[in-house]
């Protein structure tokens, strides 16, 4: 067998070890018996539709609006800050972009536990669930936007500007007709990220939730410590599916390739 | 792919205003909520792991007695033993499955190769609780593996998978694989095809190549890979969570533990500088090995 063949057979067994649990996942979701049973036996939609009941649809709907404003709010936030740091040099600016990429670098657990000392501290206790989890969200979130964005601007020539300047363009003209589009994609992608980055979150959001104010990876993993149920599987097909899509969209509308390397974030 | 080294690191700024003044007015906003929600919890959270704390109050008796705690009882050593040993294993195991995978991704001509790479990376989709249950799916007593097992005639009887350290390893591995293949797929596209083709010419074999010229060039990506993994991994609450139990408590479940259950808010907040501590260790001693990208 050539080196490369054999390459072939290993990448094969990492595919079935990366994806096989996920098509388990799935696959179980269709068992007609209420067990883990592998491959399912009989065919029964009865999981799915429990799934789609007010019990799961709400805390999805709870994740999908967390991750929508926390994505809006620290690309709001990241914009301003990417042209702040990639197109002047002030003092301060070293600790400026270190205190912008501080929450990818500390573990999102620790800022949970912190946010939740904060707000018991200075008696913002009522605020848990969803303001202190939007806070929380938009905190972990604003490094994706900034790292996008920078991307772009950097990539974009100077003389551009310049160009339009000296056709008589204003600064302002100059931003919104000529750097804003250019940067479309930056922005868009750090857009993406975060709502990704929210919508799969669990360390942070762990600590900063209350009854009925959870979103959906925190509900899944506190229903799990009642063991196994198919309706979990179908939720955690849904709970898969709905970023993918999302992606999908982007990438075929405005292109997320070139950014993947900023997309990396700690757990 | 582009990179982004540097780009709001400390390298100069291209079209920078060498103006010198501060641009508040893009500036201001972003600080403030970082430095509130940001910068002050987790200065908050050093103070509080050196002070004694009642009932969620601090109060104001300074003491190193929450340190102390965490060091001498068995159960909190063996934590952190346990942490460090899932950090490692799951490090090693996602490099040893990463590097083929990244090697080839980078490499294959084949017409899939897009569809391939997306399917590499496309778990991180996905929330770490959701990959972490088809697990729970396969392991657990009356699970896929079990069943299998059984029927094959492999085993006499059901045996626990989990809970366990090594069903806590293979659940972080699986979830943390991508970040793995993404960072030295990165440094695997950095290396110049010209100098394996300068090291066959020169007569080495391929195998050769491989093992004397690019092997040794990806290495900070294999550090960084390994690095990136394993500081995740310390820092991961759901896995240890779905497929461990309180015989196997790591770090991130012990923080849990006394902010939710025991309520001694400054042990977790001690336990929390803990974690970070080494959190940052790691992603320096990363950046330091010229895997910036991959720990920034």
């Amino acid at each position: 067998m050539s080196p490369w063949a054999a390459l072939r057979a290993v990448v094969i067994y990492v595919y079935v070890f990366m994806l096989g649990p996920i098509l388990i996942t799935a696959a179980v979701s269709f068992n007609a018996s209420n067990r883990s049973q592998f491959p399912p036996r009989g065919f029964s939609p009865q999981w799915w539709q429990r799934a789609f009941s007010a019990e799961w649809v709400e805390p999805l709907v709870f994740s999908f609006k967390l991750a929508a404003l926390a994505a809006l709010i620290s690309t709001a936030l990241a914009l301003p800050l990417a042209f702040g740091l990639s197109r002047h040099r002030f003092p301060g600016r070293a600790a400026i972009a270190a205190l912008t990429l501080g929450p990818l670098m500390l573990p999102a657990l620790v800022t949970g536990v912190g946010l939740l000392q904060l707000f018991q501290y200075v008696g913002l206790r009522d605020y848990l669930g969803f303001s202190a989890l939007l806070i929380g969200h938009v905190v972990i979130c604003v490094p994706f936007g900034v790292r996008t964005i920078a991307i772009s601007l950097q990539a974009l020539p100077p003389s551009l500007e310049l160009a339009a300047a000296s056709l008589g363009a204003s600064r302002l003209a100059t931003l919104r007709h000529v750097v804003l589009p250019l940067i479309k994609t930056g922005i868009v992608a750090g857009a993406v990220f975060a709502f990704v980055h929210s919508f799969t979150d669990v360390n942070l959001s762990l600590f900063l939730v209350r009854p009925g104010e959870q979103p959906i990876t925190v509900k899944i993993l506190g229903f799990l410590e009642y063991g196994f149920a198919p309706t979990l599987a179908a939720v955690s097909v849904i709970t898969l599916a709905l970023p993918l899509v999302l992606v999908a969209i982007v990438e075929r509308v405005s292109g997320l390739g070139d950014f993947i390397y900023a997309s990396r974030s700690r757990g | 792919m582009a990179r982004d080294h540097g780009v709001i690191g400390s390298a100069a700024p291209a079209a920078a205003r060498q103006s010198g003044r501060v641009p508040w007015l893009l500036i201001a906003a972003p600080t403030a909520v970082l430095l509130l929600f940001f910068a002050l919890p987790n200065a908050l959270l050093l103070s509080a792991s050196f002070v004694k704390s009642e009932a969620q109050q601090l109060t104001n008796e300074l003491t190193l007695e929450n340190y102390q705690f965490l060091f001498t009882r068995p159960l909190y050593i063996w934590a952190f033993i346990r942490t460090f040993i899932v950090g490692t294993a799951v490090g090693a195991i996602d490099v040893l499955l990463g590097f083929p995978l990244a090697y080839f991704l980078v490499r294959t001509r084949s017409r899939w190769k897009g569809l391939l790479i997306a399917l590499a990376l496309a778990p991180l989709l996905a929330s770490v609780v959701v990959r972490t249950y088809g697990w729970y799916i396969l392991l657990n007593r009356y699970g896929v593996a079990n069943d299998l097992l059984v029927s094959l005639g492999l085993l006499d009887e059901r045996i626990a998978f989990m809970p366990s350290t090594g069903a806590i390893i293979v659940g972080l591995a699986h979830a943390l694989l991508p970040y793995t293949v993404l960072t030295i797929m990165g440094s695997l596209q950095g290396i110049n095809p010209n100098l394996e083709a300068a090291a066959m010419s020169l007569g080495a074999s391929r195998t050769r190549t491989f093992f004397h010229v690019v092997l040794p060039l990806s290495f900070p990506g294999i550090a960084g890979g390994f690095i990136l993994a394993f500081s995740i991994a310390i820092s991961a609450y759901a896995t240890p969570a779905i497929l461990g139990g309180p015989a196997t408590q790591v770090m991130a479940t012990a923080i849990y533990g006394f902010m939710t259950q025991l309520l001694d808010w400054s042990i977790g907040a001690a336990l929390a500088v803990i974690l970070v501590v080494c959190a940052v260790t790691l992603a320096y001693a990363a950046a330091r090995l010229g895997a910036r990208q991959a720990a920034l």
